[in-house]
C-alpha cells in the first residue's frame, strides 16, 4: 500500500514538473515569436517625412519649370534675360510657403550671370535640413542650339 | 521511452523556432522589395527622363526652326550629335544615354497627300495652297545608373499653312484684296495666337505688299482663320504669296494663283 503511494506521489512529482517544463517551453516559444514580430516592424518602418517633403517639392518644382516650358516661355526668358518675369512665373506657380532659388548654367556648368532669381531669405536655403534641388535642360531658343542648366532649389517655409 | 517524451515536449520550441525562422525570411524579402523600390529616388529619376524628353522635343522644333530658315539638311543630326554629348555631361554620375533615329522616307500623316518625304528627321512642301514644314525623331533614353533601358518616344513638330480664298473685292470704287488662312500646329490644332509680325511677307503678283491682319472664328469656313488684307489693289493679282514664321521661329510659305473676283 506504501509501495503504491509512493509510486503515486512520485508520478505526480513527474507530471508536476513535465507541467513547468510546458509553461517555460511556452513562454520560451513567445519571446522567439515576439524578437521575430520585433525584427519585422523594425525593418517596415516608415521614411522620415523630411524624405517625403523633399520628393514632393521636387515634383512641384519639375512640374511648375515643365508647364512654363510647354507655353513656350522658359526659352525666352532664360535667353532674352527676363529675369523679371521669370522670377513672377516661379513666385505666382509655387505656393506661398515654398521658397526658391534659380541658378543658371551653360552645358560646362559654368554660370550664367544674373540677377538673384530668388524668393525667400537666403538663410533659409543654408539652414533648412531639406532643399529640393530640381535639375531642368533648356536646349535652345528658336533656331539656335545653345543648352542652359536651370537648377531649382526649393525649400518649406 | 523518456527520450521521446522529451523529443515531443520540445515540439513547441521547435515550431516557434521555425515560425520564427518563417516571419524573419518573409520580413527580410519584404525588406528587400518594399525598401529598394522605396529608398530609390524614383521622383528624380522620373523628372531627368521628362526633362531628358522634353528637351529633345524642343530640340526637334529648334532644328525644324534652323532648317526652315537655313534650309540646313543636317541641322537636326548635328544638333541631336551634340545633345547626346550634352545631356550626358548635363546628368553626371547617372549614366544617362540617349540615342535617336530621324525619320527617313514617305511617311503618312495628318491627312497630307502625298505622303510627308522625310531626309534626316526634316521634310518641308512650299509654295503650293496648303504649305508645311515638318519634322520627326525617334529618340531613345537609358539611364544605367538605375538599369533604365530602352524608354522609347517618338516626337514631331508641324506646321501647316492653308490658303483657303484670296478674294479680289472690286465693289463701291474701294479695291482690295482679302486672304483667308488656316494655320495649324501638330495633331492638326489650330494656332490661335499668331500676330501681323508672324506673316513675314505678303507678295500679290510677286510683289511685297503692306497689309493688316484680323483673326477670328469663321462660321464659314467652320475653323479659326487669318485674314489678311490689302488695300488698293487696282488689278487682278495673278498670284498670292505668303510667308509664315510662327513664335517658334518655323517658317513655311503657301502660293497659289487661285484669285477670285467679287
Amino acid at each position: 500500500m506504501e509501495d503504491l503511494i509512493a509510486k503515486r506521489t512520485r508520478a505526480r512529482n513527474r507530471r508536476s514538473v513535465k507541467g513547468q517544463m510546458r509553461v517555460v517551453e511556452s513562454i520560451l516559444a513567445i519571446l522567439i515569436v515576439i524578437s521575430a514580430v520585433t525584427f519585422f516592424y523594425f525593418f517596415a518602418s516608415a521614411p522620415s517625412s523630411q524624405a517625403r517633403d523633399v520628393g514632393e517639392l521636387e515634383k512641384i518644382g519639375h512640374n511648375i519649370l515643365h508647364d512654363i516650358d510647354e507655353q513656350g516661355l522658359l526659352a525666352r526668358y532664360v535667353y532674352r534675360s527676363e529675369w523679371g518675369n521669370l522670377t513672377s512665373a516661379l513666385s505666382v506657380s509655387l505656393p506661398i510657403n515654398v521658397y526658391f532659388s534659380l541658378s543658371i548654367y551653360d552645358v560646362n556648368n559654368n554660370p550664367i550671370n544674373h540677377p538673384l532669381i530668388q524668393y525667400g531669405d537666403q538663410q533659409v536655403f543654408s539652414s533648412s535640413a531639406a532643399v529640393a534641388s530640381v535639375t531642368y535642360i533648356v536646349p535652345g531658343y528658336q533656331m539656335n542650339y545653345n543648352p542652359r542648366i536651370l537648377v531649382l532649389k526649393l525649400v518649406n517655409g | 521511452m523518456r527520450l521521446a517524451k522529451e523529443r515531443k515536449g520540445q515540439f513547441i520550441i521547435i515550431a516557434a523556432m521555425l515560425l520564427s525562422i518563417m516571419i524573419i525570411s518573409v520580413s527580410t524579402v519584404i525588406y528587400g522589395t518594399v525598401t529598394y523600390y522605396r529608398q530609390e529616388r524614383w521622383e528624380e529619376y522620373i523628372t531627368i527622363v521628362d526633362s531628358i524628353k522634353t528637351a529633345s522635343c524642343n530640340l526637334l522644333q529648334i532644328g525644324l526652326a534652323n532648317y526652315t530658315q537655313t534650309l540646313n539638311p543636317n541641322v537636326t543630326r548635328d544638333y541631336f550629335n551634340r545633345w547626346i554629348r550634352d545631356a550626358r555631361s548635363a546628368y553626371p554620375g547617372y549614366g544617362v544615354d540617349v540615342n535617336y533615329a530621324l525619320a527617313s522616307g514617305l511617311r503618312s500623316a495628318y491627312g497630307i497627300a502625298p505622303p510627308i518625304n522625310y531626309s534626316l528627321g526634316l521634310a518641308r512642301r512650299w509654295n503650293v495652297p496648303t504649305s508645311y514644314s515638318v519634322s520627326n525623331a525617334t529618340v531613345s533614353i537609358n539611364i544605367a545608373s538605375v538599369g533604365l533601358t530602352g524608354y522609347n518616344f517618338s516626337s514631331n513638330v508641324f506646321l501647316k499653312m492653308s490658303i483657303r480664298d484670296v478674294v479680289w473685292y472690286t465693289g463701291s470704287g474701294n479695291w482690295y484684296v482679302i486672304m483667308y488662312l488656316s494655320v495649324d500646329k501638330e495633331e492638326l490644332e489650330p494656332i490661335i495666337s499668331l500676330q501681323a509680325s508672324n506673316f513675314a511677307s505678303v507678295k500679290l503678283s510677286g510683289v511685297p505688299q503692306s497689309f493688316s491682319m484680323k483673326r477670328y472664328y469663321s462660321s464659314t469656313y467652320q475653323r479659326f482663320i487669318y485674314e489678311i488684307r490689302v488695300n488698293s489693289v487696282t488689278v487682278l493679282p495673278s498670284s498670292a504669296n505668303i510667308t509664315l514664321v510662327d513664335n517658334r521661329g518655323i517658317k513655311t510659305i503657301s502660293y497659289t494663283t487661285n484669285v477670285q473676283q467679287v
